[in-house]
């Protein structure tokens, strides 16, 4: 075993999140007030419940403004400060290192550094702060703040005396911090501040006195308010930063950083001539929001105009937008060759002084709502309300929406719309006129795909033993791609060991875990919101981004990454002699050895770049027997980092010609390490001797090669989409992943800056891999293996699930003799090496104690939890079974994301816990309240980054009824919760979830992955009480092969990096740690409370006892065993499961537990958690086994004994407690009791969140979701609402609400009424203002709601039975709807009625634009006007009539009265699944 | 993952090839079992599951790639199922005639569990048969002759499965048997109506396709010196089988018409191949009363092949009960229709008769509790003794390792038993104490089925070819 570097255990400063509330408010006509500023920090407090909160309860994760200097105030300062200011000066905000002399050094520095740019520093002045504000943890790393005072010489221009300061800053940046790690300058400028700090947002202005001094007067100021993940906070992530403040992540953060990094030899700029000087050009460390926020300023710093700089790095989705304007479509793509998108959730505010501006990412993640005011203010912030202005005062109100941007000239006054700077953009130069005749498209060629030379069969059968391919990985990976053009799906978890585990040789691409969002930052689903996703791939040299001229227009481009044999040759071809190519041979003589080649290999690339190549051909073929292939992975990266390094990059394309690439994975893997394009040929070879021998018949090949490809593109979007990314141009070297079981000299060569953290195989043992492989590959006579990854083969890999474990599992359950059990758990303890946890033995007690002295079984039992699975992807009576038995147990079953029967309420039957999943499945608010614990499932260790899967075959009537979906359909969950896109999005969820049930404790499932820690760290501040880590092992109904088998991590690295970053920031004892993944007998319990874990969940374990044989057809829905169908024949007369069996299984484990700690000579289970010290690695059989480091699985993370290792707190209370939702539940309780309705008044803020779920709650519990429906109570509320305005709302529960809402209204609601308008004296235009926010009616069955305004985005996304009327919605509206109706009396966004299969819509389209704005895969639209529509007129002349009274709106008043008119201008929206008549049906039902 | 229908094998229950009519028979040798035609075949191989866990290959000795080839056969793939077939078996179509699949493959099959097992042995008959028909033939033109030789003692299973791996790696393989025929207990054992003779005698034509060398009518021992074989040949493997026949232990074993059982059908094959040498040889059960001993395959094929010559009656006792029988459930059940009297639940006492057998005296035995293996032993019922009236007596207890005198002269060990010790996991699989010689089948298990012998012939051939660092 070696050492790592890193003795401090599996936690990196790297993996921190963040993310939060932001703002702006600018006086339009730059008219600067001390109120505005005021006004900005009462918004930050508004905001509070976005930001976090540290453990000491005062510290905050920083909150801070960035303002338009305030020159008057300054002056005066600066005065007071004895500083003479010339007419025009800067002023820096500085932090500095509280130690005197190092403080002294950076001031020497800083000054020393803007003499050198020819500026004089004028003075010093020290910011009065008052340390009281900090808490505790802020209070230890607060420095010493100042202020320099730096005077511009006469005659310089403004912008070169910014250019100046911003040079300054940067070097002297770079020299002092290399020793001073406390130093920061968060602003250096002539137009801009920074104040910000470690405090909560109401101690902001006590903390800095400045900002309470009347005297502080601007125009301009951006507000943050930060929600981190860790509680180590530092000063300098406090934001806003120079120019921005950025709500979201971004998810291509290491790719961006690299290549800018290798762009900034191609940067040049007339203003910026020593760019060397101020590499690298963006921090390769800290937040990914402090890069963003150092490329934005390198760019405006380097000439470019802030508008175009950002529409560069945050661009809007335009490659599948079919209505764009075709210019503005050129502009992108223009500058999409130079330029790849940082991609991500992105709210962000910015301001270089004279404007301020709004950008979101094209996806839209990300909540921007504006007013303007009748004094020429506007406000950009997180929320609508921030600010208590009168609603008369209102003359406009808007949403950012995605990828646009908006922004105010305040030195001209002028509001730029993003019309104006789409216009502005576009415009600047003839982008279209440039690019045409300069884009060719590589299919276009070449004519047809070309046969080929077909290789010999023998010759053929070496290339695939010698590549690792087997007849498994033909017949289940490849034959499925190329017929069905998709990735095959399969059942179960990952049950064979990991690479570096394995005693046999494998891919090089297992050594990769895919990583994906959770938490802080969402997935896409690339299903429904494949509009904003693009593989489209270019290829030419990157060019200056500074410059903008026609001869950088030239390129070639290709729809995907994923080259044919047509496009490889077309290519090859060098196409007007613009492309050269260099073909770099992978195959060395065995005796030069792997790592000499691969330097080789680069010093042949770089050579090849400097003598002006521009394609790079990696090549592992021919092949030749006195050679060996480097693993085309391991040269790619090596390429691409020696290129980065050596600036080299941007002048080369690198097309991977490779046989070791078959799927999506392998594929993705490569693109992420740096390639441009690939060309998988011996996938190609294998389609035609399918169709050769048969296996593939009725095809021709380039049909099959044209799924193939089709197939590996969905997996590409999966992949990509999972880790929450649009474009594969951003995707492209961002190397996103974690490296499990690869040494360091192999990371370090090829795979710089990945995350890599126990060491094992170097590339002594990848090359002897490889020459096992090709001794094998070179003896004609022996054939392909058979395979045995995928399933249990003889003779194969090792699985977990063999039919030995499987049959003495079976029996020991049966019989009840713990005999029995021992065999079971002896092949199990002493299986071959499988598992991490496998080379981890328990230190032998020096002490064993007798057995009586250990805790009972009955205390050990309820630490076991039934994990998560579906109803659904279980049959009811297995379901039904798992509970009771854990009933008996006095553990708890999970009821996974199925939902659940109400008549198992209140039974033996019922699951204590109640799983909340992005499906929102059953989820109403009686579910939530049958629950001792509401789980979130943010993922699942199968499949982490995707959504929940249920072939159609499996919806039967019953399971629909219960999921509120469609018979026969399939259901794939969302891969995001919708209204989880950042991790104070969570902290809302779990409050939502609080109020409908305030006994319950609220559970966080997420899957182990690199930084898994850090996120789990933000989980616990976001108050949930328990979190489950879930290894990439576990089980699943259905899932596609490749996230079974790619994405996740292990257990023991996920459990162990967040127990120790728990402890780290003392959360520990705050929340209850769990695990699950392929836990099956009392040692796998035992290591796991060891490395942290005080509750354990058990998914295929149990299933196995009730009668499951592995069959791994859990999604064809013919499980013989009754387990996983819902076919009533096999379930019926086939399932054996009964809650004995389950019971014998977890007494057997129980009884081990005890056995086991008596061995070690512990009495109680919680002597066990966190005890590492107990545990010891062991050396196991292989090479590669010892290569591994476990020490950081083991360690303390350098932190005392003392400190809790569990948890000790009954509940993790939100900050929050909710007092006016408490008020109205003493208020309305007694009418609820008795069920007699009633009236209510309450005025709400944007801080009264999740209104209407507490009295909810109340009602569900006593009355069912909707028995208090005949006895209504009404809420009559003015002003604005949070966020989850009537979530969860129950029948019977009726909110009137004069103002306007925030995100996530009626979310999930079940029944009742929602009904919300402008305030009587507003002066806007109704029915082009929103009224409410993002992602409403997420989820709900039932209710109405009317809403007299706009909705945001995802508008009715899940919907399944609400009846919803609104003036106009954002992106994605009605998406995966599957029930209810929904009235648009207005503008829809694009992508409209994606994955709908149920209910239908109206939309009303005065201008004819819905036709482009509609998802046309799953609906289809009807005009209403014509006679045989006149039912579905009438229902709707009906509704918009109770509409109006309801809402009084003006709008509809106008549709009423020219109703023929806008009926004639109205679709009827449906599934194409749907008949009309039906519809009609259901319409006379609804009526 | 399945290509076919999912819910197949609900729909469709399992359907043997058809099987002759016990009337049919009864009074003939062939196989009892049809063939199925394509569509059949691939209908019934439709109905796997292909279990994650697949465990009929988990059960099967050699570990077929059962589903694997199942789909094939499914999808019409013939000669590739036969190709993938091969990958794992030396003689497939043999296997698929003889194996006790309902306590194998078929009786770990998913679907054995209320629905029908899978056909799985007769699709793997069917895969040989029918591919070799159509001119499929194993395909060696990729291997590179190594120059070296291996003699192999024994034409049995053991020593097919030998010379199969050794002539696809490149090796020559010489077999000697003392018969005049290849198959060792598979032609001259196992009964024409479990396995046909042409069945094997087509199979010899492949394995010389293939370059074995088959030298029959030569006795290790006697007609040749095993110290001849170490001396020409750079590796020896056993393959022998067992042959000293279980006595009862009870008086009258030695009277006039009892009869030890393979001796038995051995002069019935000779009869039916025209090898038989003197007519005297040929024990004849027609219009006899006929009572064989014992439970395991050999005896059903004394019960079967006496009623195919015409016997009165024939009665098979044996001292467990049905359950507990060791051999095939399915044999049993032919059995019974070709009209055997089965008898639980006696043990004999004594063969009873003056000089010539008059009949068996048997007692009543109830099992009784399960030892530490799961098996019950008998227990004798006090005053339950009868007499089953016979005229023949077959005795069919199974077989015992008859070592050659010779193997101490060449240092290869032997147990207690008699068994050739050559272990699956020694360093080099299969070899015995001599390191030139290796051994398998039979001889080294006991005596155990024609599946076992083929995987460890195949098994000692890998040994071999580290041995000779092929
Ligand atoms: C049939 C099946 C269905 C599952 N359904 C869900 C689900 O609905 N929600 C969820 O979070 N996890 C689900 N899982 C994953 C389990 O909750 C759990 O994480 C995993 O099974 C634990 O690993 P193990 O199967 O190795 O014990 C499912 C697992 C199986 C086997
Ligand atoms: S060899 Fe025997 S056990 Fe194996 S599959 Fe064939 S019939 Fe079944
Ligand atoms: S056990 Fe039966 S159903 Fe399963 S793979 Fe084998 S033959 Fe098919
Ligand atoms: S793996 Fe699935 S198909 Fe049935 S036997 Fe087990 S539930």
């Amino acid at each position: 075993m070696q050492q790592t570097r890193n003795a401090a255990g599996l936690y990196r400063p790297e993996f921190e999140r963040d993310s939060c509330g932001f703002g702006l408010i600018a006086q339009m006509d730059n008219r600067p007030s001390h109120w505005l500023v005021q006004t900005s920090i009462d918004a930050l407090a508004r905001l509070t419940h976005r930001g976090a909160i540290a453990a000491d309860g005062k510290s905050g994760d920083g909150c801070g403004l960035l303002m338009r200097k305030p020159d008057a105030f300054l002056r005066q300062a600066a005065a007071g400060a004895g500083i003479k200011l010339g007419e025009h000066y800067g002023v820096g905000m500085v932090f500095l290192n509280r130690d005197p002399a190092m403080a002294e050094a950076a001031r020497a520095e800083l000054q020393a550094e803007l003499e050198r740019q020819g500026l004089a520093v004028a003075g010093w002045r020290a910011v009065p702060v008052n340390p009281d504000a900090c808490g505790e943890e802020s209070r230890e790393s607060l420095p010493d703040i100042v202020q320099i005072f730096v005077n511009s010489p006469a005659g310089m221009l403004p912008e070169v005396f910014e250019r100046h300061l911003f040079v300054a800053r940067r070097r002297a940046s770079q020299r002092i911090q290399a020793r001073d790690p406390v130093y920061y300058a968060p602003s250096l400028s002539s137009r801009l501040i920074s104040y910000k700090g470690l405090v909560m947002p109401a101690n902001l202005p006590v903390f800095y006195p400045d900002l309470g001094d009347e005297r502080l007067e601007s125009s301009i100021c951006l507000f943050h308010q930060r929600f981190s993940t860790n509680t180590l906070p530092q000063w300098r992530l406090a934001q806003p930063f120079r120019y921005l403040a950025h709500n979201g992540e971004i998810n291509t953060i290491g790719g961006n950083r690299n290549w800018a990094e290798a762009r900034s030899y191609t940067f040049s700029s007339r203003l910026l001539p020593d760019m060397a000087e101020i590499r690298p050009l963006v921090n390769m460390t800290g937040s990914d929001s402090s890069s963003l926020d150092n490329m934005l300023e390198v760019l405006v710093m380097g000439g470019m105009d802030l508008f175009r700089a950002m529409r560069l790095l945050i661009p809007p989705a335009w490659q599948n937008v079919e209505h764009m304007d075709p210019d503005l479509r050129a502009f992108y793509e223009y500058n999409s060759m130079h330029l790849e998108p940082w991609d991500g959730p992105a709210g962000i505010v910015l301001t270089d002084g004279r404007y301020a501006g709004c950008v979101l990412d094209r996806n839209g993640l990300r909540p921007a709502r504006y007013v303007i005011t009748e004094d020429r203010h506007i406000t950009i912030a997180s929320e609508i309300g921030v600010y208590d202005y009168a609603p008369e005062q209102v003359v406009a109100k808007g949403r950012m929406k995605p990828g646009e941007m908006l922004a105010v000239d305040v030195e001209t006054g002028r509001l730029l719309t993003p019309a104006d700077i789409d216009n502005d953009l576009k415009s600047r130069h003839p982008y279209r006129h440039w690019l045409r005749g300069n884009v060719q498209r590589l299919r276009s060629l070449y004519r047809e795909e070309p046969e080929g030379e077909l290789l010999a069969p023998d010759s053929l059968d070496t290339y695939q033993k010698l590549f690792g391919v087997t007849f498994e990985e033909r017949d289940q990976v490849l034959r499925v791609l190329a017929e069905a053009g998709q990735e095959a799906v399969g059942s179960m978890g990952d049950d064979t060991p990991f690479a570096v585990l394995s005693a046999r040789p494998r891919s090089v691409y297992d050594y990769f875990r895919q990583q994906f969002a959770q938490v802080t930052n969402p997935p896409i689903d690339p299903l429904r919101e494949a509009v904003v996703m693009s593989l489209e791939t270019c290829l030419g040299a990157e060019c200056n981004l500074f410059e903008e001229n026609p001869s950088y227009a030239p390129r070639l481009t290709a729809n995907s990454p994923v080259l044919t044999e047509g496009r490889y040759r077309a290519l090859l071809a060098n196409p007007d002699g613009r492309y050269p190519h260099r073909i770099v041979d992978l195959n060395y003589p065995v005796d030069e050895g792997l790592q000499v080649a691969i330097e080789r290999i680069c010093a042949e690339a770089v050579a090849a770049a400097r003598e002006g190549v521009v394609l790079l051909v990696l090549s592992d073929c021919p092949i030749a027997q006195d050679r060996l292939p480097i693993h085309a992975l391991l040269a790619t990266g090596a390429v691409h980092h020696r290129l980065v390094r050596d600036g080299l990059r941007c002048d080369i394309n690198l097309v991977v010609h490779t046989a070791t690439a078959r799927d999506p994975h392998h594929i993705a893997a490569l693109l992420g390490y740096g390639a441009t394009l690939v060309h998988p040929y011996l996938a190609y070879d294998l389609l035609r001797d399918l169709l050769r021998s048969g296996e593939i018949v009725n095809r021709d090949y380039p049909t099959l090669v044209e799924n193939y490809r089709k197939g590996i593109s969905k997996g590409l979007y999966k992949i990509i989409s999972k880790m929450g990314i649009s474009t594969i141009n951003s995707y492209r070297g961002a190397q996103l992943f974690e490296i499990v079981g690869l040494g360091d000299e192999v990371v370090d060569l090829c795979f710089k800056d990945t995350t890599s953290r126990i060491q094992g195989a170097g590339f002594g043992d990848l090359e002897a891999d490889q020459a096992e492989l090709a001794r094998r590959a070179w003896k004609r006579r022996l054939p392909i293996e058979p395979g045995g990854l995928l399933k249990y083969m003889h003779g194969g890999e090792y699985h977990a699930y063999n039919p030995d474990v499987v049959q003495t599992l079976q029996q020991a359950v049966a019989s009840g003799d713990y005999a029995d059990y021992r065999t079971f758990a002896q092949l199990v303890n002493e299986r071959p090496v499988a598992t991490l946890r496998d080379l981890l033995r328990l230190k032998p007690a020096t002490q064993p104690i007798p057995l009586d002295e250990v805790e009972s079984i009955e205390t050990i039992l309820p630490r076991f939890d039934s994990a998560g699975m579906s109803l659904g992807a279980l049959s009811p009576e297995a379901h039904e079974t798992l509970a009771e038995a854990m009933n008996r147990l006095g553990g708890r079953s999970n009821s996974g994301e199925g939902g659940e029967d109400p008549a198992r309420y209140g039974t033996v039957k019922m699951s204590k816990i109640k799983q909340v999943a992005s499906g929102r499945f059953g989820v109403t608010p009686a579910y939530l309240v049958n629950a001792e614990v509401l789980q979130i499932k943010v993922a699942q260790g199968a499949k982490p980054g995707e959504g929940g899967q249920l072939p159609g075959d499996k919806v039967d009537a019953t399971i629909a009824r219960l999921r509120f979906s469609r018979p026969g359909v399939a259901l794939i969950s969302p891969p995001p919760h919708h209204d989880i896109y950042s991790i104070e999005d969570l902290a809302q969820l779990i409050f939502d979830l609080k109020q409908v049930n305030p006994q319950a404790l609220v559970s966080v499932k997420l899957v182990a992955e690199a930084g898994v820690g850090t996120i789990a760290a933000g989980v616990a501040k976001a108050y949930a009480d328990l979190i489950t880590i879930s290894g990439y092992d576990g089980g699943t109904g259905a899932s596609p092969l490749t996230s079974v088998k790619y994405a996740g991590s292990p257990w023991e690295l996920g459990l162990s990096e967040t127990h120790q970053t728990l402890r780290r920031n003392n959360l520990r004892d705050k929340v209850r740690l769990q695990t699950d993944g392929g836990l099956k007998t009392g040692l796998d319990v035992v290591k796991a409370a060891i490395l942290g874990a005080e509750s354990f969940g058990f998914g295929t374990g149990p299933m196995v006892a009730l009668g499951c044989k592995y069959l791994r057809i859990c999604h064809l829905n013919n499980c013989a065993t009754g387990v996983a169908t819902q076919n009533k024949v096999l379930r019926l007369n086939h399932y054996r499961g009964t809650a004995d069996k389950v019971a014998n299984y977890f007494k057997f484990i129980a009884r081990e537990v005890r056995e086991l700690m008596a061995s070690l000579g512990v009495r109680r289970f919680e002597e066990l958690i966190g005890r590492t010290e107990l545990l010891e690695s062991l050396p196991g059989a292989t090479d590669k086994h010892r290569g591994l480091d476990l020490a950081p699985i083991l360690s303390d993370a350098g932190l005392a004994a003392d400190r809790p290792r569990f948890c000790l707190e009954p509940r993790n209370v939100p900050f929050d407690r909710g007092e006016l939702a408490e008020r109205m539940v003493r208020d309305c309780l007694p009418a609820i009791t008795a069920k007699a309705g009633g009236e209510f008044s309450y005025a709400l803020k944007n801080i009264h969140r999740s209104i209407g779920a507490r009295l909810s709650g109340e009602i569900a519990r006593r009355h069912g979701d909707l028995g208090m429906e005949s006895a209504p109570i009404k809420l009559r509320l003015t002003g604005t609402a949070g966020q989850s305005f009537g979530v969860w709302n129950a029948g019977g529960l009726h909110l009137y609400l004069e103002g306007d809402a925030n995100d996530y209204v009626g979310k999930g609601m079940a029944g009742g009424k929602l009904v919300i308008h402008p305030p009587a004296n507003s002066r806007f235009d109704g029915h082009r203002t929103p009224i409410i926010g993002n992602t409403c009616l997420y989820g709900a069955t039932g209710g109405t709601l009317y809403a007299a305004g706009t909705a945001g985005e995802r508008f009715a996304v899940r919907n399944s039975g609400v009846l919803a009327v609104v003036e106009g919605v954002g992106d994605h509206g009605c998406e995966y709807m599957t029930g209810g109706v929904v009235v648009v009396l207005g503008e829809t966004g694009v992508n409209f009625g994606a994955g709908m299969t149920g209910g239908f819509a109206f939309v009303l389209d005065e201008h004819n634009a819905f036709v482009d704005r509609y998802n046309h895969e799953l609906i289809d639209i009807h005009r209403i006007a014509t006679e045989n529509m006149e039912p579905q007129r009438n229902y709707l002349l009906a509704l918009i009539e109770d509409y109006v009274a309801e809402t009084g709106s003006v709008w509809g008043q106008a549709i009423l009265d020219d109703f023929r008119y806008y009926a004639s201008r109205t679709w009827l929206v449906k599934p194409k699944a749907a008949e009309l008549e039906s519809l009609l049906e259901t319409l006379r039902e609804a009526a | 993952m399945s290509k076919a229908k999912p819910l197949l094998f609900v729909d469709v229950p399992r359907q043997d090839p058809n099987k002759k009519p016990a009337r049919e028979r009864v009074v003939e040798f062939g196989e009892i079992y049809g063939q199925f035609n394509p569509q059949s075949a691939a209908t019934q191989a439709g109905r796997c599951l292909h279990c994650g866990n697949p465990y009929c290959e988990w059960k099967c000795p050699v570990h077929n790639y059962i589903p694997n080839w199942l789909q094939l056969i499914a999808e019409g793939n013939l000669f590739e199922a036969a190709e993938m077939s091969h990958r794992t078996n030396s003689l497939p179509e043999v296997c698929g005639r003889v194996c006790p699949q309902d306590r194998l493959c078929e009786g770990d099959c998913t679907l054995n569990d209320g629905f029908g097992a899978v056909t799985i042995g007769a699709v793997e008959k069917y895969i040989t048969d029918e591919a070799l028909k159509a001119g499929w033939r194993p395909d060696l033109s990729a291997v590179t002759p190594t120059g070296k030789r291996v003699a192999i003692v024994g034409a049995g299973p053991a020593g097919l499965g030998c010379a199969d791996i050794l002539a696809r790696n490149g090796v020559k393989p010489v077999v000697f048997d003392r018969y005049s025929q290849i198959g060792g207990l598979l032609t001259f054992g196992i009964p024409p109506f479990k396995l046909e003779k042409e069945v094997i005698q087509t199979r010899r034509e492949i394995m010389e396709g293939m370059g074995v060398e088959f030298r029959l009518g030569v006795e290790i021992g006697r007609d040749l010196a095993f110290q001849q074989l170490l001396d020409q040949y750079d590796a020896v493997f056993l393959g022998m089988g067992t042959y000293t026949f279980m006595k009862g232990g009870f008086p009258g074993e030695g009277l006039s018409g009892v009869h030890d059982a393979l001796p038995y059908l051995i002069s019935n094959v000779n009869r039916l191949l025209g090898l038989e040498r003197d007519p005297h040889e040929f024990v004849d059960m027609q219009n006899q009363r006929v009572v064989v001993l014992g439970g395991g395959d050999t005896a059903m094929d004394c019960n079967r092949t006496a009623i195919r010559q015409g016997a009165a009656s024939v009665t098979c006792a044996y001292r467990r009960d049905e359950a507990n029988m060791p051999g095939s459930r399915r044999e049993v059940a032919n059995a019974k229709e070709e009209g055997v009297r089965f008898l639980w639940n006696r043990q004999p006492i004594e063969i009873v008769g003056d000089e010539r057998v008059e009949g068996v005296k048997v007692c009543a035995t109830r099992l009784g509790a399960a030892d530490a293996r799961g098996r019950r032993t008998p227990e004798v019922v006090p005053g339950s003794e009868e007499i089953i009236p016979a005229d023949r007596v077959i005795i069919a207890f199974g077989f015992q390792p008859s070592p050659a005198p010779w193997f101490a002269d060449f240092g290869i060990a032997v147990d207690d038993r008699g068994r050739v010790r050559a272990t699956p996991v020694s360093a080099r699989k299969f070899q015995t104490a001599n390191p030139k010689v290796f051994a398998g089948g039979d001889m080294v298990r006991g005596s155990d089925l024609v599946v076992t012998a083929i995987f460890e012939g195949r098994e000692a051939a890998e040994g071999i070819l580290d041995y000779l660092e092929v």
